[in-house]
């Protein structure tokens, strides 16, 4: 136990007097939490809460161009600017000058199509059904169209999005005024009000329902997906300091001297884990906290931490073992400790891209979605999901375990091999 | 006790993976109790892949290595809690002060807590390392380090101690204080296999040496023989008549 005991002192201390690596364990996570969280949720805001800021330019000499703006500020979905001064052709122009992202533009004649059309519509109709019409000839004009412009920066989807709104809104138009005319050549426009009530209000609606297996209440959000992801990222980002730990020892003769010494390398390698797995507790502590109480009070979303902390637990632990195991790892692999710092930075940056760490899985196109699944980071960010996001149980931990577990032995197994090949055990 | 053999070496051979050559070839040495045994060589002669073959960090292509006490083998596990190992490089952490070195070495030898702290004060004192105990060795001399190195080595108060080039790269200061050092240990009974490159200070040092060349043990005996069998003045006119005056890299 003397031995044991020694052995996680020793630990302790070179961990402590290596300010860089602590630097970059404890302090790297809290500020990326805070940068990136601040910086997504203002995306999400400007989705979700925010009113979208609309460049409208209304040249409709009738009135349907006026009511259409008019449901358009009413579905408080937009912040219209309404310019009607300015021409069409400038219009590209003094979008991206006034910096907005999107643009209407309704043409004059706008309103007469709208009810050209639904003349026809109407006499179509009183012809099947044998009903008698003003058969007064009237001036056609054509369908109209409006013009939407974006910028090239915005999101395809995001475009597409807006133009649906938009187009939802003119089906209430259009349907208000074919309503109008027909009541109209009918002689009883007073009574159209009824059916266009009926019409509006009558329709399918459709609940959204997350799909998580338990009653939580927790809603995806930037902090929850930044504090586990960038938490993630700062525990594997101990290969800095555990991994040029492991080739100074290698280097300097420690370990060989300690072959000749009446002791096993299990302590060693044991008492390396067991420090380096509580730090990595500690950062998931310091980071969660931060989550809970300090994102708060800066306007941000409370980290809402799941119902199951013995499956929380286990995950924290099965992820900090994945991380001490790949930092093994690259000790024993690295030449020097220049080589250990450089590579293992790099690779965890990019298994960080691709499992998941700086953007979503869901987003990447298909093969990047198939290489995350070899990012150690992924399955560690699975977890927390699982976990945070969908509620889920052991059951559904199952998957992460056993990739996690894999991970593992894989690499203590290298580390094994290179350590016997190099003769230290 | 002096008279009986303490490390016999018995047809030894090397050969590292992937190499052409052996490191060692058929090297055979018995080395006496409570001697100060030189192991002497140019650079490249095998006298590190020996010493590592004693030490048991590498194991023999063929060959047998015994270690005795008093005339009775000693037992795999009694062998390393009995021997002491002190390597050309600093193997020890840089980060740590000399205590906490000691402190963690000391407990990997199996030492009591009460008796660690005791010898860890010792030699603290007795190699001058008392006014630096506590601040970190990576900012020490030279010399210091290699007062380190030694004083990690003989923790435990081993019966046999391997030095591999103990004072290379060091001050005349710290190379006295190692050297006295290790005569007294030596009187007290330790026996001593020394590598060095300082043929004045193994002169003064070693009671029998081993000259390696190419991995074969040239000469073999008390340092005065054969010095007088071989007609020279000094080891280092010994070493380079035997050796050859060709540059070795």
């Amino acid at each position: 136990m003397f031995k044991l005991y020694a052995s996680l002192r020793k630990e302790l201390l070179l961990l402590i007097n290596d300010k860089v690596g602590l630097a970059l364990m404890f302090l790297m996570p809290l500020l990326l939490v805070f940068i990136i969280t601040i910086i997504q949720d203002s995306a999400y805001k400007m989705v979700n809460e925010n009113q979208i800021p609309l460049l409208v330019v209304n040249h409709d000499n009738g009135k349907e161009g006026n009511k259409l703006v008019e449901l358009l500020t009413k579905s408080g979905l937009f912040k219209i600017d309404a310019q009607d001064a300015i021409p069409q052709e400038s219009l590209k122009s003094e979008l991206l000058s006034r910096g907005k992202m999107i643009a209407l533009y309704i043409p004059a004649t706008f309103s007469a199509g709208l009810e050209s059309n639904a003349e026809d519509v109407s006499t179509i109709l009183m012809d099947d059904l044998g009903l008698e019409r003003d058969t007064a000839a009237r001036e056609k004009v054509s369908m109209p169209k409006l013009s939407f412009y974006n910028d090239p920066v915005l999101q395809e989807n995001y475009s597409y999005s807006v133009m649906s709104v938009i187009q939802s809104y003119m089906s209430v138009i259009e349907n208000s005024l074919m309503i109008d005319r027909m009541y109209a050549n009918m002689d009883i426009a007073e009574r159209s009000a009824k059916l266009k009530d009926k019409m509006i209000s009558n329709r399918v609606g459709i609940d959204q329902i997350v799909a998580r297996n338990n009653n939580s209440t927790a809603i995806p959000n930037s902090t929850q997906h930044n504090v586990p992801a960038w938490t993630i990222f700062a525990m594997f980002f101990m290969v800095v300091s555990l991994g040029s730990n492991i080739v100074k020892e290698r280097i300097n003769g420690s370990f060989l001297r300690l072959k000749t010494m009446p002791t096993t390398f299990m302590v060693v390698m044991f008492s390396k884990m067991a420090v380096y797995v509580v730090v990595a507790a500690l950062q998931v502590a310091l980071t969660f906290s931060m989550g809970v109480w300090i994102l708060p009070k800066l306007g941000l979303p409370k980290l809402s931490v799941p119902d199951n902390i013995v499956a929380t637990i286990a995950v924290i632990f099965i992820s900090s073992m994945a991380a001490v195991s790949y930092a093994l790892m690259i000790g024993s692999f690295a030449k020097t400790e220049q080589q250990a710092n450089g590579f293992g930075a790099i690779s965890i940056i990019i298994f960080g891209a691709i499992g998941g760490i700086l953007v979503p899985t869901f987003v990447m196109p298909g093969f990047m979605q198939f290489f995350s699944n070899f990012s150690p980071l992924h399955w560690c960010l699975e977890g927390f999901y699982v976990l945070f996001l969908k509620g889920g149980s052991w059951q559904d931990l199952r998957t992460v375990f056993a990739f996690l577990g894999i991970f593992i032995v894989f690499c203590q197994l290298g580390t094994y091999f290179k350590l016997r090949l190099e003769r230290i055990i | 006790m002096a008279g009986q053999v303490c490390i016999a070496i018995r047809d030894v051979y090397k050969r590292y993976k992937s190499a052409q050559e052996d490191s060692l070839s058929d090297v055979s040495l018995d080395i006496m109790q409570s001697d100060v045994f030189g192991l002497l060589g140019p650079n490249g002669a095998g006298k590190t892949t020996l010493i590592s073959i004693l030490c048991g960090i590498i194991p023999v292509s063929s060959g047998e290595v015994q270690f005795f006490n008093n005339g009775a083998p000693y037992s795999n596990g009694e062998r390393k809690s009995r021997i002491g190992f002190v390597p050309q490089e600093y193997a020890f952490y840089q980060e740590l002060t000399p205590r906490q070195n000691l402190d963690y070495f000391g407990a990997m030898y199996n030492l009591p807590k009460k008796k660690l702290e005791a010898r860890r004060e010792h030699l603290l004192e007795v190699l001058g390392l008392e006014k630096a105990a506590d601040k970190k060795v990576g900012t020490f001399s030279g010399g210091m380090k290699r007062r380190v190195n030694l004083a990690i080595g003989i923790i435990h108060e081993p019966d046999i101690l391997f030095l591999d080039e103990p004072t290379v790269g060091v001050d005349v200061q710290s190379r006295n204080a190692i050297i006295r050092y290790l005569q007294q240990i030596n009187q007290a009974g330790t026996t001593i296999v020394y590598t060095s490159h300082h043929m004045s200070e193994a002169e003064e040092f070693c009671k029998n040496i081993a000259l390696i060349d190419h991995g074969r043990v040239i000469a073999a005996g008390g340092l005065q023989h054969l010095k007088s069998v071989h007609d020279a003045g000094s080891l280092q006119t010994l070493f380079i008549n035997l050796t050859g005056e060709e540059y070795r890299d």
